[in-house]
C-alpha cells in the first residue's frame, strides 16, 4: 500500500473535566452541579510518518505528545481533525488497527503482573491468535536481542525496571506489527538497560524496516536513534524537520570547558566564565568570540582540560520554545 | 483459532492466579473449610431446639447455609491481589492496552470472567462432593430440582456477572469503584441469601428483594435445590432471571459503548 504508515491532519483533543469547588459545601454543590471545563490538550496537530521512518516526538510535559500516541494508536477519539495509521481511521476499527500496532507506555505495563512474563507472552499470542510456529520464531528473535529468557520465568512485579520493559516491548512486538508507538520507553533506566533499548529499537527501523513514533525526555537517545523531530508545546507542533537542521538553525551557540591547574580563571581570558565542579564553562553564540578564547586559552600552560561543543539539544529545544513563544506573543 | 477456541485459551487462565502462589492455595483451603464449619455449626446449633422454621427443616436450613458458603467461591480467585481488576487497571492507565488489542474488552471482560467462574465453580464442586462425603449437607430434593438448581445456577452466575460487569465499567467515569464495590456486595450478599437464607427475613423484606436481581443468583437456585421452592413454581423464577439478564445486558453493553468513546488514560 503506497502512502505514509502515519498521518495527523489538524488533529484536536479537548478534555472535559469536573472542576470541584473547594471545601465541604463547595465539594456538595460540585455533587449536585457540577461544574466542567475543557482543556485542549492537543490542538491541529499535523504531520506524517514514512514507512521504515523514525519519528522523535518531543515536547515539555503536558504538552500533548502522550495524547497524540493514544489518538494514532486508536485509544482516544480526536475531537476534531483526522488520524490515519496504514491508510486507516485507527479508531473506527480498533480490532484491525491493534495488528498494524505495537506500543509501550513506559510507566505502564500490559504483562500480567502476577504472572511469569512467559504467561504474558502466551496469553497475548492467544489473543492475537498468532500460530505456534511463529510464536516461538518471533520469540526466540526478541529474547535473541532483548535476552530475555534469563528472567521472563519471573513475575513483573520481581523484575528491575530495565527487565521490566525488555519484556513489554517484547510483548509489543509478539503479533510482528509494521509500527510502533514507543512512548518513554526508558524512562528511569540505568545506561546500560537504555543502550540496549537504543539498539533494539534501531534494529526494528533499519533491519526491520518498522515505522516508529518515539516519545523521550532523553536527548541523547533522539541524537542516537533520530533523523527527524516533531516538537510540541501546548498542544501545537512548534517544528517538523530533520535534526540536523534544528541544530543548524536554532543551535547557533556554542561552548567551552575549560580547567585552570589554579582553579581560577587567569587575568587576560575573555569573559568570566560559569563555574561548574573543578572546571569553567564559556558559552556564546558569536564565532568571533570563541576564535579569540580559543586562541589564549591554546597558548596557556595551566590549562589542564579543555571542551569544545555546540548546544545540547535540550538547549535547543529550549531555544525554538523561546522563539516562537517570541514569535507567536 | 476460532473465536471460541480462543476464548477458551485465555479464560483458563484464571486458574494460574492461585496455581502459581502455594500459599494462596492454602489459604483458599483453610478460609474455605473454616467458613463452612463455622455455617455448619451456626446452622446446626439454632435448629437445636426447633425442627421447622420458615418453612426449613434443619437439613434444608444447614444445606442451604453452608452452599451459599460454597457459592461465594464461585466468582473465582481474588483478582484484586494479582492487579488485574478493571478498578486497578483505570488508576493505573494499563487500561490502554485493553483498546490495543484485537479482542473487544467488553469480550475480553466476559471471557475473564467466565475462565474466574469456572475456576470457582471447579473449587466450589470440590467442596461440594466432600461435604456430601461427610454428611455436612443433604442432596437435591429431586432429580427434578437437581436439574432446576443447574439451569438457575447459571442464569444466576450471569445475573451476578452483569452486576458486578456494571460496577467495574462505572470506574471508567469514577475512576474508583471501591465505594460503589464494597456497597453492592453488601446488597449482592443481603439480598441474595448469602448471609442468611431469605426465608428468614420478614414479608417485606422478602418482597422488597423479589423485585431486585440480586435473589436470583443465590437464593433461587439453592431454594429450588432444598425443595423450599417447590419445582413446579421454578418457571417463573426462570422467567425473572432471563428477564434481568436481558435487561442487565443491554444496559452493560450501553455502558461499555460509552466507556469505549470517552475513555481517558490515567497519568498521561
Amino acid at each position: 500500500m503506497d502512502g505514509p504508515a502515519i498521518e495527523a491532519r489538524r488533529l484536536r483533543k479537548v478534555f472535559t473535566t469536573s472542576v470541584r469547588r473547594p471545601g465541604f459545601v463547595g465539594a456538595l454543590r460540585s455533587l449536585v452541579a457540577p461544574e466542567r471545563a475543557d482543556t485542549v490538550a492537543v490542538e491541529e496537530v499535523s504531520f506524517s510518518v514514512a514507512r521504515g521512518e523514525l519519528l522523535a516526538l518531543l515536547g515539555p510535559n503536558g504538552a500533548g505528545k502522550s495524547t497524540t500516541i493514544k489518538m494514532l494508536a486508536g485509544v482516544l477519539v480526536p475531537s476534531d481533525g483526522e488520524a490515519r495509521v496504514a491508510g486507516q481511521v485507527p479508531h473506527l476499527d480498533r480490532k484491525v488497527n491493534a495488528r498494524r500496532i505495537g506500543a509501550v507506555f513506559g510507566q505502564r505495563t500490559q504483562l500480567w503482573w502476577d504472572l511469569p512474563a512467559v504467561e504474558s507472552f502466551t496469553m497475548l499470542r492467544d489473543i492475537f491468535k498468532i500460530e505456534q510456529e511463529a510464536y516461538r520464531t518471533r520469540l526466540e528473535e526478541l529474547d535473541g536481542l532483548l535476552e530475555l529468557a534469563s528472567f521472563w520465568q519471573r513475575r513483573p512485579r520481581q523484575m528491575s525496571l530495565g527487565q521490566r520493559v525488555r519484556c513489554d516491548l517484547a510483548a509489543a512486538l509478539l503479533h510482528d506489527p509494521p509500527i510502533i508507538f514507543l512512548d518513554e520507553p526508558t524512562i528511569g533506566m540505568d545506561a546500560v538497560a537504555k543502550e540496549q533499548v537504543r539498539e533494539f529499537i534501531r534494529y526494528q527501523v533499519e533491519q526491520r524496516s518498522r515505522t516508529v513514533i518515539l516519545t523521550t525526555h532523553d536527548m541523547a537517545e533522539v541524537a542516537r536513534l533520530a533523523r527527524r523531530v516533531l516538537l510540541v508545546n501546548e498542544g501545537r507542533v512548534v517544528y517538523d524537520g530533520g535534526l540536523a537542521e534544528l541544530q543548524k538553525e536554532y543551535g547557533s551557540g556554542w561552548k567551552v570547558r575549560v580547567t585552570f591547574a589554579t582553579g581560577e580563571v587567569p587575568p587576560g581570558i575573555p569573559g568570566p566564565g560559569e563555574k561548574v565542579g573543578d572546571a569553567h564553562v564559556f558559552a556564546g553564540v558569536d564565532p568571533t568570540a570563541k576564535r579569540e578564547l580559543m586562541r589564549s586559552l591554546l597558548d596557556r600552560d595551566d590549562v589542564t582540560d579543555l571542551e569544545t561543543h555546540g548546544d545540547d539539544l535540550e538547549d535547543i529545544m529550549a531555544a525554538v520554545y523561546r522563539k516562537r513563544a517570541a514569535v507567536t506573543a | 483459532m476460532s473465536e471460541l477456541a480462543q476464548g477458551w485459551r485465555i479464560a483458563r487462565r484464571s486458574v494460574l492466579y492461585e496455581t502459581h502462589h502455594p500459599g494462596r492455595l492454602a489459604g483458599v483451603v483453610t478460609q474455605l473449610s473454616t467458613q463452612v464449619f463455622l455455617t455448619w455449626c451456626l446452622w446446626t446449633a439454632l435448629y437445636a431446639t426447633v425442627s421447622f422454621n420458615a418453612g426449613m427443616d434443619r437439613g434444608q436450613a444447614v444445606t442451604y447455609a453452608v452452599l451459599a458458603t460454597l457459592y461465594g467461591r464461585l466468582r473465582g480467585p481474588d483478582r484484586g491481589l494479582a492487579r488485574d481488576t478493571v478498578r486497578q487497571h483505570v488508576r493505573t492507565g494499563s487500561i490502554v492496552y485493553w483498546y490495543l488489542r484485537p479482542v473487544d474488552p467488553q469480550r475480553y471482560h466476559w471471557v475473564r470472567a467466565v475462565g474466574d467462574q469456572l475456576y470457582g465453580l471447579a473449587w466450589a464442586a470440590a467442596a461440594y462432593t466432600v461435604c456430601r462425603l461427610i454428611g455436612l449437607v443433604e442432596g437435591p430434593a429431586s432429580k427434578t430440582a437437581a436439574g432446576l438448581f443447574l439451569l438457575t445456577l447459571v442464569l444466576g452466575q450471569m445475573v451476578l456477572y452483569y452486576l458486578l460487569a456494571l460496577v467495574d465499567v462505572a470506574c471508567f467515569w469514577t475512576l474508583n469503584n471501591f465505594g460503589v464495590g464494597a456497597m453492592i456486595n453488601l446488597t449482592q450478599n443481603l439480598f441474595a441469601g448469602a448471609i442468611a437464607p431469605l426465608w428468614f427475613f420478614p414479608g417485606w423484606f422478602q418482597t422488597l428483594s423479589s423485585w431486585l436481581p440480586f435473589q436470583s443468583s443465590l437464593h433461587v437456585p439453592l431454594s429450588l435445590y432444598v425443595g423450599r421452592i417447590p419445582p413446579a413454581d421454578a418457571g417463573h423464577y426462570v422467567l425473572v432471571q432471563v428477564i434481568w439478564i436481558v435487561l442487565l445486558a443491554l444496559v452493560l453493553r450501553r455502558f461499555w459503548r460509552r466507556a469505549d468513546r470517552q475513555v481517558v488514560v490515567q497519568g498521561g
